[in-house]
């Protein structure tokens, strides 16, 4: 949630129309949804309640969570608008994630 | 307050200080992006207090307390930055240059979304989350 609050910053007005925020979870995502709401910020929140998703695309990491349940790898994508993959960074410690300014700046240079 | 004393107070400044700078904080991507940071002023407040128990002068306790205090810190934090919180490097399937696997999921009011949908009108930012980072 904070890496997806620092995006909603520092994006520009124009930039949150011309760009649209996913964001995949198995968490209930009515909360978060709000909250973006709140802020004045164009995400959607998926749930991918399952994982089924998350793990096509290879993301998943397995017992990872608190409980030893499987809970996704924290992943920031960039897609163009022919959606291709541009930018990717993955978590290799699931406290960072990406700067907003490195995904802004791959947003910007597409 | 005796020179011992002045150290641990100020190790608990420390220890505690950090915790509430990482917490308020991890909304700037510095700070989250540095979680070692935390470690390191837990390791900072642990040497304090240890300096407290060599220069206490009668009672030691309070000095012993507040380094009990911030080691325990110090090996929480080590042990959840540098063990837990790591993520295994495991193959993805994604590639720059390609398209990503296609999907539809139900967003928060129940309505199917379509990543599909995006292709030829808007660039996508995909963001695969858990928990408060």
């Amino acid at each position: 949630m904070a890496e997806l609050q620092g995006l909603g910053t520092q994006l520009s007005e124009a930039e949150k129309a011309g760009v649209e925020i996913v964001a995949v979870s198995p968490d209930p995502n009515e909360q978060s949804q709000k909250f973006a709401e709140g802020l004045r910020l164009a995400y959607r929140f998926l749930a991918d309640r399952d994982l089924a998703v998350t793990r096509r695309y290879g993301l998943v990491h397995a017992r990872g969570g608190a409980d030893g349940q499987d809970v996704p790898r924290p992943a920031t994508i960039v897609l163009d608008r022919d959606g291709v993959v541009r930018w990717i960074s993955v978590s290799r410690n699931f406290q960072v994630r990406p700067d907003p300014g490195d995904v802004l700046r791959a947003v910007r240079g597409l | 307050m005796t020179s011992s004393g002045r150290l641990a107070a100020l190790s608990v400044v420390v220890a505690i200080g950090a915790v509430a700078a990482y917490v308020f904080l991890l909304r700037v991507a510095v700070v989250r992006n540095h979680p070692e940071g935390y470690v390191v002023a837990f390791a900072l407040a642990t040497a304090l207090a240890a300096l407290a128990v060599v220069r206490a002068r009668g009672r030691r306790w309070p000095g012993w307390l507040v380094l009990a205090f911030s080691s325990l810190l110090l090996a929480g934090g080590a042990w959840f930055n540098f063990v837990a919180a790591r993520v295994p490097d495991t193959p993805t399937a994604l590639r720059v240059g390609e398209r990503p696997p296609d999907f539809t999921l139900p967003d928060a009011a129940g309505r199917p979304v379509t990543l599909g949908d995006y292709r030829g009108k808007k660039p996508v930012v995909l963001v695969f989350y858990r928990g408060h980072w």
